[in-house]
């Protein structure tokens, strides 16, 4: 394969050119109600091959048949030559790697049989089904997936990299009239079998948190002052802040650039906000990007002022800043672009007892079920959610969105807590590519004056 | 090797879907032509029921046909009994699905293409910041199984996809929207004109007041409504049972100004073709009409699992919905959605309303309990209405509430449609009385 690459590489004409190669099979098995509604495996190998011609722009050519590099070479240049850039793109230099990143897993999971993997699931589908006769509808879920890819660029790079990723996801909808609730958990990492058993505990939460929601309340709509759990926290500050900070939505954009200018002033001192794709065993780590630039820590926000951003080598050159590692790709039918990795807001000083404490009417949200962001506003949900009333967790409600606007809502972070855990969740970030694994860290949090809409 | 011989002695049934296809695309970003790419995707599906129990595969390695067949089989060995039945060679409608002029549309003519969707737009809006992304390709699907159906068929789809931004300070302005055909339109430069006047209207500001009030859906924004209704009419959440409309065929559920149909016998529509992707024969399906629920959406699984748990009252087909993409076993899935013209000019809803919100783009689709029918939305793109005119845009508002309820009482359809987000096609839809949140 080395071989291969390496020759089309230098027939290439383009300023610059880089092959990526994915050979990947994925187990999934898949309970809906009592139904299997799966027990397969695909196999799935393919490439790209990304070509710029500085001024012109990029090329790019996908494909599955990986038996003809050349051709696809000359097709990727033939792209790059079509494209019309108005300045000569630059890339930001990177060291020259050569590396080979095998993986060690201690249960390895390609170890265990189609029949444990099945079992697994199994047992934890019947704790769902077997926890309450309100409960309708269960999914629970299992997969694993393994790829080896090969990067290599007209620079001299050469990665090989296997990339292990494992996931458990529960789900429950529980049923009462016309009142339907969900509940969910997902935990994944870069991990071998054994993190995914021994989950019985989780499942059992969920189930009762989907039994709960029934009899809670919707939430009345206003503004309120609201904690955030840890989960619900990070799901924040990816959607609502993350995406601000990667560049390729900045770089073209002399406005955006304006509102994002290092120096300015986005959260009271408190907030700091991080992204690191270097810390061992999370979701979104990798030792190199799919550019083959190293990862590590790119501080983003620090005592409220924004300090930094997230770059691929395109973006640092037009913006004159380092590139940090973070043009990620969602397998080889995409270019990278600029992602987060595992990103987080850092813990701070306040516990939780005090955060609620001063809290005459406000809302504890937990968990989420995604999220959105249009530039400036942001629309999440929360999974679950609590009055809090005279500074004491009251009752349980549901239905809590939470909107608004970035600049305000950052500000109006008044409260860190000191209790941060990375997420362990099986989070994907959608931006035009489809799921690519991410995680988020944080401590509670509190904000004042959020927009809740409810009844 | 040919899989489908081979498992064919192996399993009691066998069905074996080949896929390929290319696609050149280019893509505009910040209004300037950034990339241009080249696209090419084979693989090979399987099915196989064994012992009565289904099993599924899939590879795009061409290398790999061997363990193909025996994770085909391994699937099968642990997957459920289901009484699934490929079916037997049926006739079909004819559907134009391939246009000759869009698979020779040139790179250079698509280039140009995108500059004019681009100049449309910046000549109401100078600031506007435009992404374009026109992709033209051609797919052959090929299905048999052992019942001998042998139905193969090609597509021209041609999307073009664009998201606008628009920044003055801290005033964010934000929409996108995709069409896709499978015939060459001769006036593709509409939508962009649309979407200009509706850049011109967001010019002016105006502020708006929480509380309940008439809320006009506009064809992109009414996806907030019919998306929970696509949930509840997928045959899936039937057999389930989590759909709110289990066991209600022939009940009156909404206004008589709802009709909904699923259509994929359109000539040149992108969810278009003469069969769905198990090989039964596509047809114009009525889901609701004037309020009535008349059927949902079936593949074969989801029909076959429906009537053996007898979740509805009589045994159901597979209404010709099974869809599939590569990776995934085929799952009940809309074609061609359409909500009925209704019978009110969009001059004369807009004329009745004396303080209303007209909704264009909402963020967070899908989020929250979709299922139940409730949604709850900011609103990235939204306009007051006030005396019968549009007066200006409003920020930072959102909408609640729960579609089972509120299209109980629909005021207006319009007879003006669209077609949205490639396969939706709506009108205006007002509904009277709908919970806004706006931030004082």
């Amino acid at each position: 394969m080395r071989d291969k690459i390496e020759a089309a590489l230098k027939r290439s004409r383009a300023d610059y050119t880089e092959i990526r190669i994915e050979e990947r099979e994925a187990t999934t098995v898949a309970y809906r109600g009592k139904d299997l509604e799966t027990a397969s495996a695909v196999i799935d190998a393919g490439g790209i091959v990304r070509c710029l011609c500085k001024d012109r722009g990029w090329g790019i050519a996908t494909f599955n048949d990986r038996g003809d590099l050349l051709t696809k070479v000359e097709q990727a240049y033939q792209c790059a030559r079509v494209a019309q850039s108005e300045e000569p793109i630059e890339l930001a230099p990177i060291p020259v790697s050569e590396d080979r990143i095998a993986v060690t897993l201690e249960h390895d999971f390609r170890g265990t049989t189609m029949a444990g993997k099945k079992a697994l699931a199994e047992e934890y589908n019947s704790i769902l089904l077997g926890h309450s006769d309100r409960i309708v509808d269960t999914q629970c879920g299992y997969n694993d997936t393994f790829s080896r890819v090969f990067f290599a660029n007209s620079e001299g790079t050469f990665i090989e990299e296997e990339r292990p990723m494992i996931t458990l996801w529960v789900m429950v909808i529980t049923r009462d009239g016309d009142n339907v609730q969900t509940a969910t958990e997902t935990r994944s990492g870069q991990k071998g079998f054994d993190f995914v058993q021994g989950r019985e505990e989780m499942a059992q939460a969920v189930a009762q948190r989907a039994v709960d929601l029934l009899s809670a309340e919707t939430v009345v709509g206003g503004q309120y002052p609201v904690v955030l759990n840890q989960m619900l926290a990070g799901v924040f500050i990816h959607e609502a802040f993350g995406h601000l900070s990667e560049s390729d939505f900045v770089y073209e954009n002399p406005k955006a650039q304006e509102m994002m200018v290092l120096g300015r002033r986005f959260g009271q001192d408190i907030l700091t906000v991080l992204d690191d794709g270097s810390l061992p065993g999370l979701r979104g780590t990798h030792k190199y990007d799919d550019e083959g630039t190293p990862t590590g820590r790119t501080d983003l926000i620090k005592n409220g002022v924004l300090v930094g951003r997230l770059h691929s080598r395109e973006t640092a050159a037009k913006m004159g800043e380092k590139p940090t590692g973070n043009a990620r790709a969602t397998g080889y039918r995409y270019p990278p672009i600029v992602r987060m990795t595992n990103t987080a807001i850092e813990g701070g000083e306040t516990s939780f007892e005090d955060m609620i404490q001063d809290i005459e009417l406000g809302i504890y949200a937990c968990d989420m079920y995604g999220g959105q962001t249009a530039l400036e506003n942001f629309s999440f949900s929360s999974a679950y959610a609590y009055m809090i009333r005279d500074g004491q967790i009251a009752e349980m409600v549901k239905d809590v969105i939470l909107a608004g606007n970035l600049f305000t809502t950052l500000m109006n972070i008044d409260a860190i807590g000191n209790d941060f855990e990375w997420m362990q969740a099986g989070g994907t970030c959608g931006k035009g590519q489809g799921g690519l694994p991410v995680t988020f860290g944080a401590p509670h949090i509190r904000i004042q004056n959020v927009v809740i809409g409810g009844k | 090797m040919d899989i489908l011989k081979q498992l064919s002695t192996e399993a009691e049934q066998v069905e074996v879907v080949n896929v390929q296809s290319e696609s050149t695309t280019v893509g505009f970003e910040a209004n300037r032509l950034k990339k241009s790419q080249v696209e090419e995707t084979r693989g090979v599906a399987v099915r196989v029921v064994k012992n009565g129990r289904l099993g599924f595969a899939a590879s795009s390695d061409e290398a790999a046909a061997e363990k193909l067949v025996s994770n085909a089989l391994e699937s099968a060995a642990y997957g459920d009994e289901i009484p699934i039945a490929f079916p037997a060679p049926q006739s079909a409608p004819k559907v134009t699905t391939f246009d000759q002029a869009i698979t020779e549309l040139s790179v250079p003519r698509m280039v140009e293409i995108g500059q004019e969707i681009i100049d449309v737009i910046c000549l109401v809006e100078p600031d506007a910041l435009v992404n374009v992304e026109l992709e033209r390709g051609v797919q052959h699907l090929s299905l048999r199984n052992q019942a001998g159906s042998n139905v193969s068929f090609r597509r021209s789809p041609l999307s073009i996809s664009f998201e606008v931004n628009r920044i003055k300070g801290d005033d964010v302005l934000f929409m996108f929207d995709t069409l896709g055909t499978t015939v060459w339109e001769d006036d593709y430069l509409a939508f962009a004109r649309r979407l200009g006047e509706k850049l011109e209207l967001a010019k002016r500001s105006a502020t708006i007041q929480s509380g309940r009030m008439p809320v006009l859906f506009a064809p992109t924004g009414a996806l907030v409504l019919g998306l929970p209704l696509m949930l509840g009419l997928n045959g899936k959440n039937v057999y389930t049972r989590i759909s709110p409309m289990v066991g209600k065929i022939g009940e009156k559920l909404f206004d008589d100004k709802i009709t909904i149909v699923d259509d994929p016998t359109l000539d040149g529509k992108f969810g278009s073709a003469s069969y769905d992707h198990e090989g039964v024969a596509h047809r114009r399906n009525v889901l609701v009409e004037q309020g009535v629920l008349k059927g949902f959406l079936y593949d074969l699984k989801t029909a076959a699992q429906t009537s053996a748990s007898s979740v509805e009252s009589s045994g159901v087909e597979s209404t010709g919905n099974g869809s599939r993409s590569l990776f995934s076993p085929p799952a009940p899935s809309p074609t061609n959605l359409m909500f009925g013209a209704g019978e009110t000019p969009l001059a004369e809803i807009i004329a009745g309303i004396d303080e209303g919100l007209l909704v264009e783009n909402a963020l967070g689709l899908g989020q929250g309990n979709v299922i139940s029918g409730a949604f709850s939305n900011s609103l990235s793109l939204a306009f007051k209405i006030e005396k019968g005119e549009i007066v200006g845009r409003v920020k930072d508002v959102s909408i609640a509430g729960n579609v089972y309820d509120l299209l109980q009482d629909v005021a207006a359809v319009s007879r003006e449609t669209e077609w949205v987000y490639r396969i939706f096609s709506l009108p205006y839809i007002l509904l009277p009385d709908v919970n806004v949140v706006a931030k004082e």
